[in-house]
């Protein structure tokens, strides 16, 4: 056979072609078996010979048409089993992105939405997952409890306090404790050698047990020894971090450095580190202190009121601890005529145990789950908003999902494609939640009062991270499940014949209609539990605001003028007059006083004693009282109101009998219905109060209306005022006088002037705590203020989105009608008829919104009683005022919508072109 | 034969369907495809093998026929045809046409085919 490849490739190459190696084969083969079968038919060699090169020829004469295209790969190639469903989530990403991009409002508007309900739920998750469920900064802190007595199940005026007796009953050996420790509060005045002004500080006297307690470790220095701090020993202070950097410069070398604390000496030992904090983050200095027992100097009663914490064993339970120090307290001696004058009752004596976590935040923690249920109510509302929105598009994508489910995508990948979508604005919402969470949490210590509790346990951190997205990718599964349940029931060939404004057959867009106006009326039923709960909290807080305290706080100066504890009594009241008379010259002064106690500041002291009931004379009664000494002008200046007799003035001096005025609540209690001129015998074995006349009887010679020492809503305290001129020097040896100046106008605007007068009379001293009377009330208030506040701007973001959503609804249902509106004009309806059908369909939205709003606000306010003050849980005013601009809103929200409906030109509809 | 742009159509539209349908019994190869067009019409229908193997390509490029190199003991390779899915439906197609042009001319022209 010869060879025809050479020859083929030169005849090509001939022409200037090159076919190919796989072409010339091709050629070759047929050539072959052309030569063979022309062999086969008779031809002779040379004859099939020339056969073939006229074949070869005809192919070189058409080479260009000789030309195969290279085997393409498939324009689509078939994924691998194993890679299509990430690959299929990948796509529907980046479709999902596309769709996003494609409609950047409703975008914009769904992720602001998430990231708004979603940021300020992860902020309350933050406060409640730091105060609320972390544990305690100190090691075992599960053990760690606080002891607190009640004396015949009454507690203490301060709350939260033992007495010494109970303290030093349990210290000696005690069986379910390891140890125990005590402290209590002060602010002192700081002198440093070589550093010029003295500063206030606040100190916590506290028992060296403290420390091994909890765990803590000095930064340097050592901490105290179990002996110090005994009353005579020298004084031994801890710095706190702060305070060390701040005032001694953070230098090492301040151990063993002398400071002087109410002109008293101290040696420094140690200084703690930053992150020990005890009791709280105000405490910038620890000294030393032992309780003192029970029998003091010369046989004298001693009793002490202040805070204690144990640390159980370990196998202990608290109620086991609480046992056994009820029954040591019980058996044990005690200062039963302080105990008297401070709790109320002298016995039995109950110990409590609470655990140290719960102590510290009981306070608060029902306020933050009641902000945490409204926060989540707020959550609810934004995600059905979104929830809305969506199903809105799902009208305008039925189409294109249609398509895809007749190319032949299957449930599972549609409702993916949809989870997907909005997974990303879930995602991107939290995201930007998150970051408008840590914003928030960078301003909280400064919005929240200063005595909120574990403030430096609220962080963000690896939980409330994690929480946050865990939420958003709940809050988008909720959003996607209800248009993907709508796709659910898609009929296909329906969607995909259907005209796009038929009024009927569009059952798809009917049952997302009705979807979405129940999730309105849901939306407005949240508006109006939050707004309820806004409206009763701000009622409450404008009435605590507003309630008599039986004195006048406007227009009310108040300060400290804490004194050196070497000044005698004499001293301090010369110092205190001179200052006074000073005060009232000043022009804008209307009256001027000094005393030992004033609302918030300090209750003054507490008085205890026996005498004759003036309605029984055979009968002795138990008085207790809180003690208040005053100079003359005081009733004046805070204003309080007379009832009957007088008040103290100047004629009551050192000479004359003892006159005390007391309140109303005093008069009701002990001194029957003719107090004025009852006189109360002098007696031995008198807790408080001592008169420089010590024989002569107390002649009460006023009664004046009570007065609120803190909040509103305490209990009333019977009270007794008595003269500086009048009392013992013992009696007022220590005291820090708290200045009270009423003018006449802007009382700020008087600080200036009383610090001068101050400088120039107390050269050496400074003034402490100056505020008006006014901004004292309106710190009380700092909490329920707050709350209040949080609750309204929650409320307000929920009726916004409540009206902002049911004008979507309405359009949406208009647009939906708009062919029904055009048949019903063409047949003679009003305008004002097509107003009432959209305002028809608002308000049963609304009506059923409100119904159950006010339904279950009406069940859930009782709630809320713990923090109202002077307002019914069921305040017919508040539930009013919501419905009634709730209703508002729905009607303002109608007015675009029904105006379009009522210009709908019926030709247009029934063509179906508008 | 003389050819007139309407002979030339017809006759690649033609040419197509017959190689089309030669590959619908078996696959064959080249030569196997011009010889059967050859007898089978009678020699009517003259091939010019120069425009069979182009054709092939065409087809192959079109997806409606694949070829594959096939090496049998004693021989040289040689590239085999056979129809793809798409072929098989083109050609159902075309044959479908070409019947219901033949009805027409038959009514029209009574012109039956054979």
């Amino acid at each position: 056979m010869p060879e025809w490849k050479s020859l083929l490739r030169a005849s090509f190459a001939a022409g200037g072609h090159d076919p190919g190696d796989d072409i010339i084969e091709e050629l070759n083969a047929h050539a072959e078996i052309a030569y063979e079968s022309a062999r086969a038919d008779g031809c002779d060699a040379a004859e099939a010979g020339r056969r073939v090169d006229a074949l070869i020829h005809t192919w070189t004469r058409d080479a260009e048409s000789l030309r195969r295209r290279p085997k393409r790969a498939p324009a689509v190639v078939a994924p691998s089993a194993e890679r299509v469903r990430l690959a299929g989530i990948i796509q529907d990403v980046r479709y999902a992105i596309r769709l996003l991009r494609r409609g950047p409002g409703f975008a914009a508007l769904a992720i602001l939405t998430m990231a708004l309900g979603i940021g300020a739920t992860t902020t309350l998750w933050s406060v409640v997952n730091g105060v609320l469920l972390k544990p305690l900064p100190w090691p075992e802190a599960d053990r760690l409890v606080r002891v607190t007595e009640t004396r015949d199940g009454r507690a203490g005026r301060v709350r939260g306090t033992v007495m010494n007796g109970t303290f030093v009953a349990w210290a000696d050996h005690p069986g379910t404790i390891d140890a125990l420790a005590g402290w209590t509060r002060q602010t002192r005045t700081m002198t440093v050698r070589g550093r010029g002004e003295p500063s206030r500080v606040p100190a916590v006297p506290l028992t060296p047990s403290a420390f091994a307690m909890l765990g803590a470790r000095p930064l340097v220095g050592r901490l105290f020894a179990a002996d110090e701090g005994a009353r005579g020993a020298p004084g031994v202070a801890l710095l706190s971090y702060g305070l060390w950097r701040e005032q001694f410069g953070g230098r090492p070398e301040v151990v063993g450095e002398a400071v002087q604390l109410d002109d008293q000496p101290y040696t420094i030992v140690g200084v703690m580190p930053r992150a020990f904090e005890f009791p709280d983050r105000e405490a910038r200095l620890w000294t030393a202190w032992t309780v003192p027992g029970v029998v003091g100097e010369q046989g004298a009663q001693v009793g002490v009121i202040f805070s204690a914490m144990a640390r159980l064993r370990t196998g202990a339970t608290l109620a086991q601890a609480a046992a056994e120090a009820t029954a040591r307290a019980r058996a044990a001696p005690d200062s039963a005529l302080v105990a008297m004058a401070l709790f109320g009752a002298k016995g039995p004596i109950d110990v409590q145990m609470t655990p140290a976590r719960e102590a510290l935040t009981a306070d608060v923690r029902p306020a933050i789950l009641v902000l945490l249920a409204a926060v989540a109510l707020l959550l609810v509302t934004a995600t059905a908003n979104v929830a809305s929105l969506q199903l809105a598009r799902a009208t305008t994508r039925r189409r294109e999902l249609a398509v895809r489910a007749s190319l032949g995508a299957g449930q599972s990948r549609l409702i993916r494609q949809l989870l997907v979508e909005n997974a990303i604005v879930g995602l991107s919402g939290g995201a930007a939640g998150f970051g408008f969470a840590v914003a928030l949490l960078h301003i909280l210590p400064s919005v929240l009062p200063v005595d909120f509790p574990r403030m430096d346990a609220v962080t963000i951190d690896m939980d409330v991270a994690a929480f946050a997205l865990a939420l958003s990718l709940v809050t988008s599964v909720a959003c996607g499940m209800i248009p993907a349940w709508h796709m659910r029931r898609l009929n296909l060939v329906e969607t995909l014949a259907e005209d796009g404004v038929a009024p009927v057959g569009g059952t798809l867009r009917l049952s997302i209609a009705r979807t979405r106006a129940c999730i309105m009326a849901g939306q407005l039923a949240v508006a109006c539990m939050l707004l309820i709960g806004a409206a009763l909290l701000t009622r409450s807080f404008v009435a605590l605001m507003r309630a008599d305290r039986g004195y006048d706080p406007v227009n009310v100066l108040t300060a400290r003028l804490p004194l050196p504890a070497g000044y005698a009594a004499e001293r301090r009241l010369q110092l205190l007059d001179r200052l006074i008379e000073r005060l009232h010259v000043v022009p804008g002064v209307t009256h001027a006083a000094y005393s030992t106690a004033l609302p918030f500041v300090s209750a003054g002291g507490f008085a205890a004693f026996t005498m004759r009931s003036p309605r029984n004379p055979g009968v002795e009664m138990d008085v207790q009282a809180t003690q208040r000494i005053v100079s003359p002008d005081y009733f004046a200046a805070m204003r309080l109101r007379l009832v009957a007799g007088r008040t103290l003035s100047v004629t009551d001096t050192a000479v004359t009998p003892p006159a005390i005025v007391v309140n109303q609540s005093f008069a009701r209690k002990y001194l029957g219905d003719h107090p004025i001129g009852f006189h109360i015998p002098q007696r031995r074995g008198r807790a408080g109060i001592r008169f420089r006349d010590d024989r002569t009887d107390w002649e009460v010679v006023g009664v004046v209306d009570d007065m609120r020492q803190d909040n509103v809503d305490a209990a009333l305290q019977p009270e007794l005022f008595a003269s500086f001129t009048q009392i013992a020097p013992v009696g007022i040896r220590n005291f820090d006088p708290i200045l009270v100046i009423r003018t006449a106008a802007d009382p700020a605007s008087y600080v200036p002037t009383l610090r001068t007068l101050v400088r120039e009379e107390a050269p050496a001293m400074a003034l402490d705590s100056v505020m008006t009377m006014e901004d004292r009330v309106m710190t009380s208030l700092a909490r329920p203020r707050l709350y209040a506040a949080v609750l309204v701007g929650f409320a307000v973001f929920a009726l916004l989105i409540a009206g902002v959503g049911l004008f979507g609804v309405l359009s949406y249902s208009v647009a939906l009608r708009t062919r029904e509106i055009g048949v019903r004009t063409a047949l003679g309806a009003q305008a004002r008829d097509i107003v009432w059908l959209v305002l028809g369909q608002a308000a049963v939205i609304a009506v059923i919104g409100i119904a159950v709003g006010l339904w279950t606000s009406f069940a859930g306010s009782r709630y809320l009683s713990a923090f109202l003050y002077g307002v019914d849980p069921h305040d017919a005013v508040s539930f009013g005022a919501v419905s009634a601009l709730l209703l508002v809103v729905t009607i303002a929200a109608c007015l675009v919508p029904a105006r379009r409906a009522a210009r709908v030109d019926p030709l247009q509809a029934l063509r179906g072109r508008w | 034969m003389a050819t007139t742009s309407l002979e030339r159509e017809l006759k690649r539209g033609s040419t197509e369907v017959l190689i089309l349908a030669l590959l619908d019994e078996r696959q064959r190869h080249g030569y196997d495809i011009s010889r059967l067009i050859d007898k089978r019409s009678g020699g009517t229908i003259t091939f010019h093998t120069a425009s069979l193997y182009p054709t092939l390509y065409r087809l192959e490029d079109k997806g409606l026929i694949e070829g594959r190199w096939v090496e049998r003991a004693g021989q040289r390779r040689r590239r085999y045809y056979r129809l793809t899915p798409a072929g098989r439906k083109m050609l159902f197609e075309q044959r479908t046409i070409w019947e219901t042009f033949f009805l027409a001319l038959d009514r029209v022209a009574r012109i039956s085919h054979a």
